[in-house]
């Protein structure tokens, strides 16, 4: 069965570059995405829980905080859901989102790595 | 470096194939003899002046602004100290770009995103916390207002607190951008007016800058905006006249505004720069000639040197890269070499951490050194236009012109440039130059130093990102309370309903906006206005 992702920007911020490359890739590699756009805590989580969502990717193109908050979120409610997020992270943010059990790629990662990293969270491979 | 056949095919980023070498007999045959004019001269491609920057150097232009206004206001006097001969205003886009105060739920959603990208200024006295001190009759200031929607608050903030210390406006230089661009392509935001009242809040601005503004630059088409989201030189040049007829047809049909004096209001634009500079240069260049031609053909405009093309550049941020972020001071470099190369007016250079955060002050400083390094140290400022009369670089003007003229036609074909706004048939073209441009990296056509080559996973140069500070909500909050706790009540209700009613009328909003100003009217209650006025505009993609 096709394995379904969502896809949000935790920011209110309107660069729509990266998320949609990604989000093309993602569905060349047989993917269906489910893109909500700048999306608040509370419109991931409904999504995540709503759209049967095998993975959430998350566009961060703001402060750690945001993400961190919707993460916790959306780990309260599927617990199990894998999550992975991409945009203007710094190392050190990188690196509490990786403390929480989040693949990070920031500006500059490979498409075929994040395609990969899909399969890879979703069990397709 | 990779190793590159003799007999594959080169393009510049336009799609224009490359020769090996060029000579007199490449120059297309309707350009040779206008190639020889000298600067100063039509068809303007090589300036418009003959002493270039011998008379008047660039302006050192950068974007500033984060946390709260004092925040923003003492990054500016730190960069005004180091040698910046502007200055820029940058609002906080989660507020400023969608017109909310910050206790609005999607902001408070995201309060630490607050203050990140600019200062929240919410009402006039936010503006004159951030102003500070500042050169404003002087220096030529950006008053912030670069999305459509905030233009007109953003401006008639900083032209209050310019009438309340008492500058006159009818001298007062600067500009607020208000870019098309920006708003409905590059940063596509959660809410905004559509496209046609998003029109006539330009011509509106266009119209009250003529009347009592009219050193200030009204409206900014940035070029900038469609080419960092995808668009090709060439068609960053096709878009950018696109937009400034539909500026100049709407001034026309109001008949209110005198058509010369309307062009040189829509010709203070921007450009990026990008890394394959000499292509850059030759665009800017391309657009000079462009405009002249323009102008004279389609408004009959004789003297085009009257509304001449002032072009601010910057330079590419989608360049600047997230490895190794110290080898982004040469490309800001290289990139700024080429807008200097294009002979352009104005300049601010991506800070070497753009691919981080918004610039530290380390690389806010360092932007304005490798403008100074090439202003001082150079001699590159004492020869207009040096790149002239090359047998490539005029090549290249004229061919990029060409298909910057095919790419105008392809738009008008499709209705028109706010057409293709709205049916997002710019945005498909935006992406598939994205997708393309990415697969090239991805599969290795194209090397970027530090990202798919030559990666050092031990580098020394790790660069973290530059945060602001954390109190810029709590501290906008509780201004935005006491504005509305001890501000004239009435006065504020007033405006507010005059500006109301001259949205549903054809009225222009400009003088309901300055009295908006005067009563201290927040930005979320201008928004709320133009929500319940104009509803939403229809977004073309998803973002």
């Amino acid at each position: 069965m096709q394995k379904r992702i969502l896809m949000a920007k935790t920011g209110l911020d309107g660069h729509w570059r990266g998320p949609t490359i990604v989000a093309r890739a993602l569905r060349d590699a047989g993917f269906e995405v489910i893109m909500i756009g700048m999306a608040n805590t509370d419109d991931i989580v409904t999504s995540a829980v709503d759209e049967d969502v095998d993975l959430v990717g998350l566009n961060v193109g703001g402060h750690i905080d945001v993400a961190i908050r919707a993460i916790e979120n959306v780990r309260n409610a599927r617990p199990e859901l894998p999550i992975f997020a991409g945009g203007t992270i710094t190392p050190r943010a990188a690196k509490q989102l990786e403390g929480l059990g989040v693949e990070v790629y920031p500006p500059g990662s490979q498409l075929t790595d994040i395609v990969d990293a899909a399969e890879r969270l979703t069990g397709t491979k | 470096m990779q190793k590159k056949s003799t007999d594959k095919a080169f393009f510049s980023r336009s799609g224009i194939e490359l020769k090996s070498f060029y000579t007199g007999d490449d120059i297309p045959d309707g350009h040779r003899d206008r190639a020889a004019a000298a600067p100063g001269e039509a068809p303007y491609h090589r300036g418009f002046h003959t002493s270039g920057y011998r008379s008047k150097p660039w302006r050192i232009f950068q974007l500033s602004g984060f946390g709260k206004p004092e925040d923003e206001n003492e990054r500016i006097k730190f960069l005004l100290k180091n040698g910046e001969t502007g200055f820029i205003m940058e609002h906080d886009r989660n507020t400023a770009d969608h017109c909310y105060n910050v206790d609005h739920p999607e902001v408070v959603a995201r309060r630490e995103d607050v203050g990140l990208t600019g200062a929240v200024m919410q009402s006039v006295r936010d503006t004159a916390i951030c102003m500070d001190g500042l050169p404003v009759d002087s220096s030529f200031g950006h008053a912030g207002g670069a999305v459509v929607q905030h233009a007109p608050f953003a401006l008639a903030a900083y032209w209050t607190v310019a009438k309340q210390r008492g500058f006159d406006l009818a001298k007062l230089p600067g500009t607020g951008q208000s870019d098309f661009n920006l708003t409905y392509l590059g940063c596509v935001t959660k809410e905004q007016i559509p496209t046609l009242p998003g029109l006539q809040f330009n011509a509106d601005i266009i119209e009250f800058c003529d009347r009592y503004l009219p050193y200030w630059v009204p409206v900014s088409i940035a070029g900038y905006n469609a080419a960092d989201t995808g668009l090709s030189p060439d068609q960053e040049l096709g878009v950018l006249f696109a937009n400034a007829v539909e500026y100049l047809d709407e001034i026309k049909r109001r008949g209110s505004v005198d058509l010369i004096k309307a062009a040189k209001a829509c010709g203070g634009v921007s450009f990026r720069a990008s890394i394959e500079f000499i292509e850059e240069a030759c665009k800017m260049r391309a657009a000079r000639l462009m405009w002249a031609d323009l102008l004279r053909e389609r408004y009959g405009i004789s003297d085009p040197k009257v509304a001449n093309l002032r072009i601010h550049c910057v330079t590419a941020g989608s360049k600047m890269t997230y490895q190794q972020p110290l080898n982004n001071i040469v490309r800001g470099t290289l990139m700024a070499l080429g807008a200097v190369f294009g002979g352009v007016q104005s300049l601010g250079v991506s800070g070497y951490d753009e691919a981080l955060s918004i610039p530290s002050e380390h690389a806010h400083q360092m932007s304005v050194r490798i403008q100074q390094i090439l202003q001082e140290e150079t001699g590159i400022a004492n020869v207009t236009d040096p790149l002239g009369g090359s047998y490539y670089v005029e090549t290249i003007t004229a061919q990029l012109a060409e298909k910057a003229w095919e790419f105008f036609e392809e738009i008008q074909n499709q209705g028109g440039y706010l057409a293709t706004l709205d049916s997002g048939w710019l945005h498909a073209r935006a992406a598939e130059n994205q997708y393309k441009e990415f697969m090239d990296m991805e599969n290795g056509d194209q090397q970027v130093i530090g990202v798919n080559c030559f990666q050092d996973d031990e580098s020394p140069f790790e660069v973290d990102g530059f945060m602001g500070t954390d109190d810029a909500f709590d501290v906008a909050t509780a201004r935005l309370q006491d504005v509305l706790r001890t501000r004239h009540e009435k006065a504020a209700t007033a405006a507010l309903k005059q500006l109301e009613a001259d949205c549903r009328s054809d009225t222009n909003i400009m003088p309901a906006m300055m009295e908006a100003m005067s009563a201290e009217v927040t930005l979320g209650e201008i928004g709320n206005v133009y929500r319940e006025v104009f509803g939403n505009w229809n977004t073309p993609i998803q973002t």
